[in-house]
């Protein structure tokens, strides 16, 4: 049975739209980017554009109100049919990233946010315990709550308990390019998910995104795979075309793994066709 | 008397790493979690051989990291009294010249000078806690920057952890502190006279300002004092040793060299421009993750080679003079020789010309306090 908690086939004009839903909005693409790291934003917009995301995150200690030109919100503003997820990252604890989040709603217009809490600023790696907090505080309070988080199928289901519109595990470290190493986790948050799993962070290649939809994830993030390949915009497509591919291969069902279970004979179970008292 | 080094500041494999081979060279490069022995093996004159190797390695690794973005600064001198006696510095008590501080009408004339060229990361200096520029002071001009930019930081004399907490309340959130030297021997023959002379004070301020809730503390040494790849295996085992015990908080590194300046000290170990890029190269390959900061002392030529090749956060149109942004004619000589002249917007366009984005955002702010988008 395929898991679908944010997919619904749906026919409509006689084509099969594959969308999900997050938080109430319904979505296409499957494909999510980040902002950081381009060379320069006409790059960014361009691979943004190549991807065909629909969902696009923001860094708020790169956001202001005053617009400058290296400010993120303005080429992306340019955009249409974007929704903006700013996220809080550079925050080391739960106040810190409500505060940020409170201040991304105010700025961006957006009732998405991604939780992002990393107080050491060298790995990156997700603070499970104030990633609870600050989702638990801003799931209350309305936000669309998309934490990242460690690949924790515990942690998966206490931040579904309280609120949260879907859940962001990483596939490896950030910025590591280490690919799907959490593969075993992401299974078990997987099997028991009732909103939608996005893989965010660690991607390197689209072989990988592809293996992530494949698994049943319901979208990828990527960001550094795109922006420090060797030309961004052609990764960003290509990223789109193996997220389609991946997506597509889950719907349709892989065969069975291995070899092996033919047998002809069955030394083990022959008793049991030997009739009993 | 000389003090000790503490026991986790440990120079090994320093000197016998010297003596390593191609084969030393070619593992450190293979090698999955690099530490000082690795380090110490692409110090080696066995590396030499292996520079744009370990060129193109650093790149790799400062772009998967950090991207296409080198990270923007700038310092701001608010005074330069001094009591120390450092024997290479332009500050020093004893080398005769105009003695300021910026008051504070003309700190916010400066940080409004710095806000036109587009800064939003600003590190304020002074020299050693004087009755001039003490503590009180530099607490008022970190509430005043902290008003106008992103992000704030101080390279000042060490404080108490008390101090450290009271000026991140105040919004700063960085604190830089060069050992200078790890080698005690030469630290102590250097730092003639002055507060500094305190070698563990110094050594031991780093961690004070992490505990206090610094969100990074700037590390480094001043190449050309001592045997560099002493201070290098140090400075990686200081870096270590933090980051070991105040894991929330972020290291940068910094590579200042002696040149020439106001006391024309001659560097008893000079750094030749070959040598610092293979130091940078080393450090980046054996810390992927730390930012690595190059300031304005160094030539435009080497800087422009150097962004991105392991380097992630500059200095540019820098004065090391009090009062050099706003003033016409800075009453005061610099700390040191700016070695880059050009302006911002001719350095961000160098950047863009090699692919690289010039980010001056960096707010720090956002985590302060909700109102503090006002000030984007």
């Amino acid at each position: 049975m395929k898991r679908e908690p944010g997919g619904e086939g749906m026919e409509r004009q006689g084509k099969v739209q594959d969308e999900w839903t997050v938080g109430g909005h319904r979505f296409s693409s499957r494909l999510l980017m980040g902002t950081g790291k381009f060379q320069d934003a006409e790059t960014m917009v361009g691979a943004v554009l190549a991807s065909g995301a629909q969902i696009v995150t923001v860094a708020l200690r790169r956001v202001g109100r005053i617009p400058r030109e290296d400010d993120m919100l303005g080429p992306l503003g340019e955009l249409k049919e974007i929704t903006l997820m700013p996220n809080t990252s550079g925050a080391r604890n739960a106040s810190e990233a409500i505060r940020a989040a409170r201040l991304g709603r105010e700025l961006c217009g957006s009732p998405f946010v991604k939780v992002e809490i990393h107080p050491n600023p060298h790995h990156l790696m997700p603070d499970p315990i104030e990633t609870f907090e600050a989702a638990r505080v801003l799931a209350a309070e309305g936000f669309v709550v998309m934490p990242y988080m460690p690949a924790d199928p515990v942690l998966a289901k206490r931040l579904e308990d309280v609120g949260c519109a879907s859940l962001m595990p990483l596939g490896s470290a950030i910025g590591s390019g280490n690919g799907l190493a959490t593969a075993g986790m992401l299974r078990l948050i997987l099997r028991d998910a009732r909103i939608p799993v996005i893989v965010d962070a660690g991607l390197r290649s689209p072989s990988e995104a592809a293996a992530a939809l494949e698994m049943g994830c319901d979208a990828v993030l990527v960001n550094s795979a795109v922006a420090a390949s060797g030309d961004p915009v052609a990764m960003a497509a290509a990223f789109a075309q193996a997220v389609g591919a991946g997506r597509n291969a889950h719907r349709a069902g892989l065969m069975p793994r291995g070899g092996g279970t033919a047998l002809a004979t069955s030394p083990l179970t022959a008793f049991l066709s030997v009739e009993g008292p | 008397m000389t003090p000790r080094m503490p026991a986790w500041l440990d120079p090994s494999p320093w000197p016998d790493g010297r003596r390593a081979t191609p084969a030393d060279v070619e593992r450190a490069l293979a090698c999955d979690d690099p530490d000082p022995r690795e380090l110490a093996a692409l110090l080696s004159p066995a590396a030499h051989p292996f520079m744009e190797i370990m060129a193109q390695r650093a790149r790799a690794l400062t772009r998967r990291h950090f991207g296409r973005i080198i990270s923007m600064y700038a310092p701001l001198y608010l005074a330069n009294y001094c009591t120390n006696g450092c024997a290479y510095c332009g500050f020093a008590s004893d080398r005769v010249q105009p003695r300021r501080r910026l008051e504070l009408p003309e700190a916010e004339e400066e940080m409004a000078a710095l806000k036109e060229m587009g800064f939003e990361e600003v590190l304020l200096l002074t020299g050693e806690r004087t009755s001039h520029a003490g503590f009180d002071y530099l607490l008022e001009c970190v509430s005043l920057a902290a008003q106008r930019f992103h992000a704030v930081g101080i390279e000042a004399f060490p404080m108490t952890t008390r101090e450290y907490a009271l000026l991140a309340e105040a919004g700063c959130s960085g604190v830089t502190l060069y050992q200078e030297t790890y080698d005690p021997r030469r630290y102590d023959l250097l730092h003639r006279w002055g507060p500094k002379k305190d070698y563990l004070d110094r050594l031991d301020a780093p961690a004070r300002a992490m505990e206090a809730g610094m969100r990074t503390v700037g590390l480094g040494v001043l190449l050309g004092l001592s045997d560099p790849v002493f201070d290098a295996v140090c400075l990686l085992r200081h870096a270590g040793h933090l980051r070991r015990i105040h894991w929330k908080s972020g290291i940068t590194l910094s590579f200042p060299r002696l040149r020439p300046q106001a006391g024309n000290f001659a560097a008893m170990f000079p750094v030749d421009e070959a040598w610092l890029a293979r130091l940078v190269f080393a450090v980046r390959i054996v810390l992927p993750d730390v930012p690595l900061l190059l300031s304005t002392r160094e030539r435009p030529e080497f800087r422009d080679g150097m962004a991105g090749l392991g380097i992630s956060k500059m200095s540019a149109g820098s004065r090391t003079s009090v009062g050099g942004y706003g003033e016409a004619e800075p009453a005061t000589e610099g700390q040191f020789q700016v070695g880059d002249t050009r302006s911002v917007p001719e350095f961000c366009s160098m950047l863009r010309s090699r692919g690289l984005e010039p980010v001056f955002r960096n707010r720090d702010s956002v985590f302060r306090d909700a109102e503090a988008g006002g000030h984007g």
